[in-house]
């Protein structure tokens, strides 16, 4: 039983932090109908200048906010630059925001130096409880509190205020909007920061759990996120939720009674979604 | 009647002096390292047109082609190092590999390549990273991640002969694939990149056009991982990463997609820019970072050339012989009104 309830906690809190990162592209699939293949990019750079800003300031949160405004000021620069030109089309999408992916990763080695930095728990979410046999990690329940806040967080602005109606109006007819009197660009550039940050504080967050950060790891966990998004059904947050609960859930499991398979399990999973449901679970997409 | 273009036509004729030159300048510079790039570049070419099969005639992003390229980079590895390294069992490699590929696109294929345009990018992503995760654990065969060297064949031993063996299947592949692309099965697959949907409604059945597509490519591919293997005489998953896909994207986007003279062009252009850049980096340290050079030429590519190099000369040579047409015919016009 215990055993279960520690894989349990494991495979939530993983999942946690791909739902972050999957938020993200979620967000700007589902909404502005981008495929952001440079999110991994924004995810790292979000946790380099958190992790380093940790270290400077000594503050873990005075970290997470570095690393949302790093987010904030890079989706600026990337949907002015990036995105503005390729709207409405997904080859192109896919192919400038991979290049954009090689620059950002390249260019945190050229700033940040080419080695992984070690990252710690900050004290006070460092260690854990012990109840009987049983061992809670305490970062790891705030990464599932963290995650399942950030979810209703979104969701209330969505469907509750009238930024949210805004936004879903604007991704239902652009026009409309527009002759509504809303700049309706402002609002995809809104909306592109607002993933971007969020991307940079799963990379925040993700830091201390994986213990170091490195440039690489914005493309492993960028393919992770996609994996999570397509087995969801792109655009839905709910369906993002479950399935990186799902994909966390499985690693776990996985790495206690399958080792061998645990690699691939996410892989295996996606390939059976796809091959039964090609939309994904929860798709709100039509296709 | 459409006059058949001849043999000896002016373009083929350039092609012919090109080869030509290409087979003259090692031979005249007595040059190790300028045999070994564009016995490089002849590799990347043929897997970069390959890649342009699905990319341009087809429009289908895969994001699984480094998955092809492994597949033949080991089945030769293998082959010559438990077989003996004899050009018999090289060229049987060749053929296993072809096998192999065709095999997986096959399956791979039947099962994905209904999924729209994103989705299967996606699932090639997948798969291929499933590929790799099999090539690194799988070390009684692999050796995993630290991979094994082999002896190439005695008659490859001389650089030279192996590069001019590796032109010669560049010109064959060239050929077979100018002639794939410009036959009636190679118009139904253009017919599905500009609309899929007209496609299927005039009865052509597109899911089968696209699995064979992926199947030519997929062989293609193979056959570059084979000769990529024997030119390192050494192999590990570095065959199978993601880097080799998006080289391979590159030099088509680069080159210009929807030709096959463009990705060969493209994979020049990159093989030699990322020797000169990394030859650069002994002075300025900034180029070992040459990959972020490769992005933003990669971005500025896409705005600004989505045709690639040749696609945009094309264009240019156009217009320009529209514009030279008219005049020549208000000369017509005014020599006979004289």
């Amino acid at each position: 039983m215990e055993l279960i309830i520690s894989l349990t906690i494991n495979g939530l809190a993983t999942g946690m932090l791909i739902f972050l990162l999957a938020a993200g592209l979620t967000l700007i699939f589902g909404l502005m109908d981008v495929l952001n293949f440079a999110h991994g990019g924004l995810f790292v750079w979000g946790a380099y200048t958190g992790v380093f800003t940790y270290a400077w300031s000594e503050s873990f949160v005075v970290g997470i906010i570095a690393a949302i405004l790093t987010g904030l000021v890079l989706g600026f620069v990337t949907e002015k630059l990036i995105i503005t030109p390729v709207y409405g089309n997904h080859v192109q999408q896919i192919l400038i925001t991979l290049g954009f992916m090689l620059v950002l990763q390249e260019m945190i080695k050229v700033v940040f130096g080419p080695n992984g930095v070690p990252v710690k728990v900050p004290p006070y979410l460092a260690g854990s409880w012990e109840i009987g046999e049983l061992t809670i990690i305490k970062y790891r329940v705030f990464i599932i509190v963290v995650g399942f806040a950030l979810f209703g967080i979104l969701q209330f602005i969505l469907k509750r205020t009238k930024v949210g109606l805004i936004v879903r109006a604007g991704v239902m007819n652009k026009e409309m909007t527009q002759a509504l009197g809303i700049n309706i660009k402002r609002v995809f550039l809104l909306v592109f920061m607002c993933g971007a940050a969020l991307a940079a504080l799963g990379g925040m967050l993700m830091a201390p759990y994986s213990g170091i950060v490195y440039a690489e790891m914005g493309m492993e966990y960028a393919i992770l996120g996609f994996i999570v998004v397509v087995i969801g059904g792109m655009g839905s947050f709910q369906g993002s939720l479950m399935a990186a609960i799902l994909v966390g859930l499985a690693g776990s499991f996985m790495a206690y009674y399958v080792p061998f398979l645990s690699v691939a399990v996410n892989m295996i999973l996606m390939a059976i979604v796809l091959i039964f449901r090609p939309q994904g679970l929860f798709s709100v997409v039509k296709g | 009647m459409i006059k058949q273009p001849s043999i000896l036509s002016k373009t083929n004729l350039f092609y012919a002096l090109v080869v030509g030159v290409m087979i003259v300048l090692p031979i005249a510079m007595d040059s190790r390292t300028l045999t070994i790039l564009l016995t490089q570049f002849c590799i990347f070419a043929i897997l970069a047109m390959s890649y342009d099969i699905l990319l341009g005639y087809t429009g289908i992003i895969s994001f699984g082609h480094a998955m092809f390229f492994g597949v033949g980079a080991y089945s030769t590895a293998i082959m010559l190092s438990d077989f003996g390294p004899t050009l018999g069992s090289f060229m049987a490699s060749i053929a296993v590999g072809i096998v192999l590929s065709s095999l997986i696109s096959i399956v791979s294929g039947a099962l994905t390549l209904r999924l729209k345009n994103h989705f299967y990018a996606m699932f090639t992503l997948a798969i291929s990273g499933l590929f790799l995760v099999v090539a690194e654990k799988w070390r009684t065969v692999t050796k995993g991640n630290d991979g094994f060297t082999f002896r190439a064949p005695e008659f490859f031993r001389e650089r030279l002969y192996f590069y001019l063996f590796v032109l010669i299947c560049l010109v064959i592949v060239f050929i077979l694939l100018k002639r794939f692309v410009s036959s009636p099965f190679g118009k139904v697959l253009v017919a599905i990149r500009e609309n899929e949907q007209r496609t299927r409604s005039l009865g052509f059945k597109t899911l089968g056009y696209k699995i064979i597509a992926s199947v030519v490519a997929g062989a293609v591919a193979s056959l570059a991982g084979s000769l990529y293997a024997v030119s390192l005489r050494f192999v590990n998953t570095s065959v199978m990463t993601m880097d080799i896909t998006l080289d391979a994207l590159m030099m088509t986007i680069i080159g210009g997609v929807g030709t096959l003279i463009g990705p060969i062009i493209g994979a020049g252009v990159i093989e030699f820019a990322q020797h000169y850049l990394s030859g650069l980096a002994r002075d300025y340290p900034i180029f070992e970072r040459w990959i972020i050079f490769f992005g933003i030429l990669y971005i500025l590519a896409v705005i600004f050339f989505p045709r690639g190099i040749v696609g945009t000369v094309y264009m240019k040579y156009q217009e320009w012989s529209v514009k030279r047409g008219r005049k020549s015919a208000t000369l017509k016009f005014v020599e006979e009104k004289e």
